[in-house]
């Protein structure tokens, strides 16, 4: 009996070991282990032995059984992660086949800068004001101290609607309808479309500006330096540099050009900035007496600058675009890389 | 305003070079917008000696010379005719580079080497035209030194970017007077030495001035037995050197006065002069002038005309007439200087649309103080280069004398508005450097008589800006102003463009932005009605084109045609949109409105070619999901899709308007093909187009939020025949009817026609989903349900169960 059993014993494992296959091992077990099975039938000639011999012979078969039953387990688990090996290799991918992704569109790159100098003005304390683009002459340029037949008229190119209406040139007169709402304090930026008869490579009749304005006891024009810093450095990445030159716009005074180190060169000199090292982005100043004439402020009591800045202008340095009329023609090749 | 670097250093003595001096104006305000060095790069061009011309042996018209630079002797062959042997002439050494990119290289011409080239003034850049080699007027020790060296001709032409403010620095000594007063040192005016002779200018000539309004002050001077001759060299190359073309020499004196002083001048020939008599007044509404231009002129009232005893014979301020011009005859010259009203001058300018450096000068205002100065000094020149003697004395008519007025001025007040701690007296300092006549009024305050040039200087506010300006931009620290205001939030408005950008966006679409100016026959392209109040636009008076001569009232137009331009691209696949406003008038007043609307294109292929999906075209539902899209994210509800939009640029079939509620807010469809055609559009695209202020209104910033059901949920499908006009809306509304809060959400998961459907149907499967929000639902009340739902389908609608 005891032979019969490692007999067995030993069969079984190199059946096993040799066996290839689940439906194999699954056979194995069926013979040996089965109600008709060997070991089963090994097992029901138990009770012909003596009671003696009876708890070693059966200490022997359950371990005999408990041999094959792990071993065949164990070599069924290998066969079933061999089989899975096997399936997971033969669903290879070619992962480099491009995605199946949902399409995203772009903002226009006009847009982007407007909702990003709002964004940093925002940090500062400037909220959002808007105004009408067909405009009142007296807002576009009486209340802002252009007077009638002023040549600083001749610095913007205006076009002209029926009943002194006009295409507002800058975005300034949302100063003057903000000031005629609203009493000091005022911090306001104001973006918006503006237009001037003009075109050519560097000029558009339609293009973008924002306008910035503050108004407070005791603003100093070493506070519009200091805002104004701090702006291009948000938006130009820090340490750019900043240089502010005298300059005339009638709703300011003193009034000045604002430049930056060029972005291009960064102030060595090159084309972009024709070898001065400096891009003119802002025109700004204090708040014109005059203009606070017109809107019932009165200047002994407060100060404020303002500020106004091309939005196309800062577009090209950001993103390297040379020529303005990329901006309009709306090439969807050239706005899908926004 | 062009000067040179050696001009301006005649008045006011630096030592600054010329980049220095460039970074000195543009810091002053006075930007510097282009810089040009005479002679730079010419050092290859020196002063030689012919030693030797003879014939040159292959050619008749061609010399061979030999030349002496200082160094050795080089043979030369040259082809002009106006110089002989001993003469020192200008040789472009081999290496030179001449005007043009000109490189002078050996070479052998008809077989004779030359070793470089004479050059004439042309050649140099500095004429236009000229007749043989330079002959120069040097000596022979200065052999082998550059040209330009040697005639002092070294110089530096700067570009000045004026602002309109600044009329005081159109010439050399205004210029120079900034410059004096930045470096603190004193300006050194032109002299003028008069000699007089003893025949009175009133003997000679009359002058009244009629309208003293605009011409508040003119003066004159007589000059007699001139010879009139082309200007000296000198004189040639200074005017040409800032762009003036030289005419003869006393022509030149005024133009040279007005570069140097900014004082506008003009010469009469005197013998022309009706009645020897100057009358300053307004034009005759109609009368006819003929400028020097040779342009006859129709004038009006408002302008302003320099007459003699019959007609007038200059238009004030602008131009000269031809019945009076210097020629070369003449011999009696009377010299006008005068100050007239900008604004008069301005308007005559631009209505004839002749700009003139006097015109330039005049609307911007001149220095009435500086009348007689520039007479004085013109009449002196006129008299050093054309001869002749002067009448004693000037007129000088002079009806808008005033008291300077004092302007009030508080060091304190400068230092706070600029932001910098200067102490009164270097602020004080300033001013006097400026040529302001300071006093101290009482403690701190201060009368301030600016000069007479600066007639820009009326307020305190702008002597502050001269302290800025002058102490310096740079030396005003950067500071944060105090925050006592909290800023606003953007307002919904503002959230909700930036929101549709945003969905838009994500939804695929290119933004683009078009110009809100467009063609008059935009309408006409859209089909609209003749009724159609988009018809009504708003019209530009002095437009640039046509196609930008009315503003937009509808985005459709700019959408079509940058759809066309990018397939002509080849850019077929598009999803486009615009959201900008449209300008529509309002009867009543004369302010328009303004509103914001949001218009898509889509067209060609769904998701682009590729490998994972098959290639679809994109129809009605992609436009019509991106609107839902839209509508829910901005929680906008109460949304109907209702068939036949009146928008005539729709197919009629596919197209319909969206309401919510019974606010109309917009329409989605496809393009009409006649209005495809009419943009050259030859696939079908589809628009949609929102107003977005109705949006702003009804979009619920509120949102309900409810916790999902926590029990399973149970779907049946109905699959029915119908027929094909029945609207997929009748069928939901069918359901919803039931009105059971079982029912959580229908769909329609197929549409059919064609193989085993008759003629006329349609096959259409729902999915209706049941939940219970408090239990598990039995088998049984689901079929009770839904048996429900069938039974009110089949008997509402003529549908059949399949």
């Amino acid at each position: 009996m005891q032979k019969k059993l490692e007999q067995l014993r030993n069969d079984a494992l190199k059946a096993i070991a040799s066996a290839s296959g689940e439906e194999q091992l699954q056979g194995i077990r069926v013979r040996l282990l089965g109600r008709k099975g060997e070991l089963t039938a090994l097992m029901k000639g138990l009770g012909a032995l003596s009671p003696e011999e009876r708890p070693s012979i059966g200490q022997l078969v359950n371990s005999v059984r408990d041999n094959i039953e792990s071993t065949l387990e164990a070599a069924l688990n290998a066969e079933l992660e061999r089989v899975k090996c096997e399936r997971l290799q033969s669903e290879k991918i070619d992962v480099t086949l491009p995605g199946r992704n949902a399409q995203v569109g772009t903002k226009h790159p006009v847009s982007l800068v407007v909702e990003e100098v709002c964004e940093i003005f925002a940090g500062l304390g400037f909220s959002v004001a808007e105004g009408p683009e067909i405009e009142h002459d007296w807002y576009n340029f009486e209340a802002l101290n252009f007077p009638p037949e002023h040549p600083a008229r001749d610095m913007q190119d205006t076009f002209f609607v029926e009943n002194d209406l006009l295409l507002r040139t800058h975005t300034s007169p949302v100063q003057i309808r903000t000031m005629l709402k609203q009493k000091p304090p005022v911090r306001i930026i104001a973006p918006g479309t503006v237009y001037r008869c003009d075109s050519d490579a560097t000029h558009s009749p339609m293009f973008h500006q924002i306008e910035g304005l503050m108004v407070d006891k005791g603003v100093s024009f070493g506070d519009l330096k200091g805002i104004l810093t701090v702006f291009t450095n948000q938006l130009f990445g820090q340490n750019t540099g900043v240089r502010l030159r005298p300059s005339f716009f009638p709703f300011t005074e003193p009034s000045a050009e604002v430049d930056i180190a060029c972005v291009i060169c960064g102030g060595k000199g090159c084309r972009v900035c024709k070898n001065s090292g400096w891009l003119e982005i802002l025109g700004a100043g204090m708040v014109d007496p005059e203009v606070y004439r017109h809107v019932n402020y009165d200047p002994e009591d407060i100060s404020g600058f303002a500020f106004g800045m091309g939005i196309e202008r800062i577009a090209m340095l950001k993103y390297g675009i040379n020529d303005m009329r990329l901006l309009f023609e709306n090439d969807v090749r050239f706005l899908r890389q926004f | 305003m062009k000067i040179t670097y050696n001009w301006l250093k005649e008045f006011v003595d630096f030592d600054h070079s010329p980049e220095q001096l460039a970074e000195l104006l543009t810091m002053l305000g006075l930007e510097v917008e282009a810089m040009e060095k005479l002679g730079e790069g010419m050092d290859d061009v020196v002063v030689a000696l012919v030693e030797e011309k003879r014939q040159h042996p292959n050619a008749d018209k061609l010399s061979l010379c030999r030349v002496n630079n200082g160094r050795e002797l080089l043979d030369v062959v040259c082809g002009a005719q106006n110089f002989k042997q001993g003469d020192i002439v200008a040789l472009a050494q081999i290496g030179a580079t001449l005007p043009g990119d000109f490189k002078i290289k050996r070479s052998k011409i008809r077989g004779e080497e030359s070793c470089g080239m004479l050059c004439s003034e042309k050649e140099l850049g500095l004429a236009n035209e000229s007749d043989g080699i330079m002959v120069l007027p040097v000596a022979v020790s200065s052999l082998g030194t550059p040209v330009f060296s040697a005639l002092g001709m070294k110089d530096t032409l700067f570009e000045i970017g004026l602002t309109p403010n600044r009329a005081d620095c159109l010439s050399v000594v205004g210029i120079a007077r900034e410059v004096a007063a930045k470096l603190g040192i004193k300006i050194k005016y032109p002299l003028s030495a008069l000699v007089e002779g003893n025949v009175s200018v009133e003997s000679v000539i009359g002058v009244s001035v009629e309208d003293a309004e605009l011409c508040p002050r003119y003066a004159a001077r007589y000059i007699s037995g001139c010879t009139v001759a082309p200007s000296p060299e000198w004189l040639v190359k200074r005017l040409n050197a800032i762009g003036i073309r030289s005419i003869n020499n006393v022509v030149d004196v005024t133009n040279l006065v007005m570069m140097e002083l900014g004082q506008p001048l003009h010469a009469f020939d005197c013998d022309r002069l009706a009645g020897k008599r100057i009358v300053v007044r307004r034009a005759e509404e109609g009368e006819r002038f003929a400028t020097l231009d040779g342009q006859q002129r129709l004038l009006m009232a408002t302008d302003l005309v320099i007459c003699d005893a019959e007609r007038p014979v200059a238009l004030a301020g602008v131009m000269g007439g031809e019945n009076s011009e210097i020629e070369d005859s003449t011999t009696s010259i009377l010299l006008e200087s005068a100050c007239f009203r900008p604004a008069a001058i301005r308007r005559t300018s631009k209505r004839l649309g002749l700009h003139t450096e006097s015109s330039h000068r005049f609307e911007r205002g001149t220095d009435v103080g500086g009348v007689t100065r520039a007479l004085d000094r013109a009449a002196a020149l006129v008299v050093e280069l054309a001869g002749g003697a002067l009448a004693q004395g000037s007129l000088d008519i002079y009806p808008g004398k005033s008291e300077p007025a004092a302007i009030e001025f508080r060091p304190e007040r400068a230092n706070s508005l600029i932001g910098i701690e200067l102490q009164r007296e270097e602020i004080i300092d300033i001013l006097k450097k400026l040529e302001c006549l300071v006093s101290e009024v009482s403690d701190g305050v201060f009368a301030v008589i600016p000069p007479s040039y600066r007639i820009d200087i009326e307020r305190e506010v702008d002597l502050i800006e001269e302290v800025a300006r002058l102490n310096g931009f740079d030396r005003i620290p950067a500071t944060m102003p105090i925050a006592k205001v909290v800023s606003d939030r953007p307002t919904r408005h503002q959230q909700l463009e930036k929101r549709v950008r945003d969905i838009l966006v994500n939804n695929g679409m290119n933004e683009i932005i078009n110009f809100s100016f467009t063609s008059p026959d935009a309408a006409c392209k859209l089909m609209l009605g003749q009724d159609d109040p988009r018809r009504i636009t708003i019209k530009l008076a002095n437009p640039l084109v046509d196609e930008q001569s009315v503003m937009r009232t509808s985005l459709l137009p700019g959408l079509l045609e940058t759809t066309a331009r990018n397939i002509s691209f080849r850019s077929l696949d598009l999803k486009l949109f615009e959201m900008r406003r449209v300008y529509l008038p309002v009867a009543g007043d004369i302010m328009p409105r303004e509103p914001i609307f949001i218009v898509g294109a889509l067209t060609g292929s769904r998701y682009g070619a590729g490998w994972s999906r098959t290639d679809e075209l994109i129809d009605f539902y992609d436009a019509k999901g991106i609107i839902e899209n839209l509508l829910e994210l901005l929680n906008v509800g109460g949304i109907s899709w209702v068939p036949d939009t009146p928008e005539p640029y729709f197919h009629p079939g596919k197209s319909c308007t969206v309401f919510s509620g019974r606010e109309r807010i917009g329409s989605v469809g496809e393009i009409h093909p006649t209005v495809l055609e009419n943009y050259g559009l030859e696939k079908t695209v589809f628009c949609f187009e929102l107003d977005f202020e109705k949006l702003v209104k009804l979009s619920r910033s509120k949102l309900v939020i409810r916790a999902p059901s926590r029990f399973p949920d149970s779907t049946r499908d109905i699959a029915m025949l119908a027929p094909d006009g029945l609207l997929f809306e009748k069928i939901i509304g069918c359901v919803n009817s039931v009105k059971a809060k079982e029912i959580e959400d229908v769909i329609i998961f197929d549409v059919y026609r064609g193989k085993g459907i008759p003629e006329g149907y349609k096959s259409i499967a729902i999915r209706v989903r049941y939940r219970s929000y408090d239990r598990t639902l039995t088998d049984d009340e689901i079929s009770a349900l839904h048996r429900k739902v069938t039974d009110i389908l089949v008997s509402k609608l003529q549908v059949t169960l399949r």
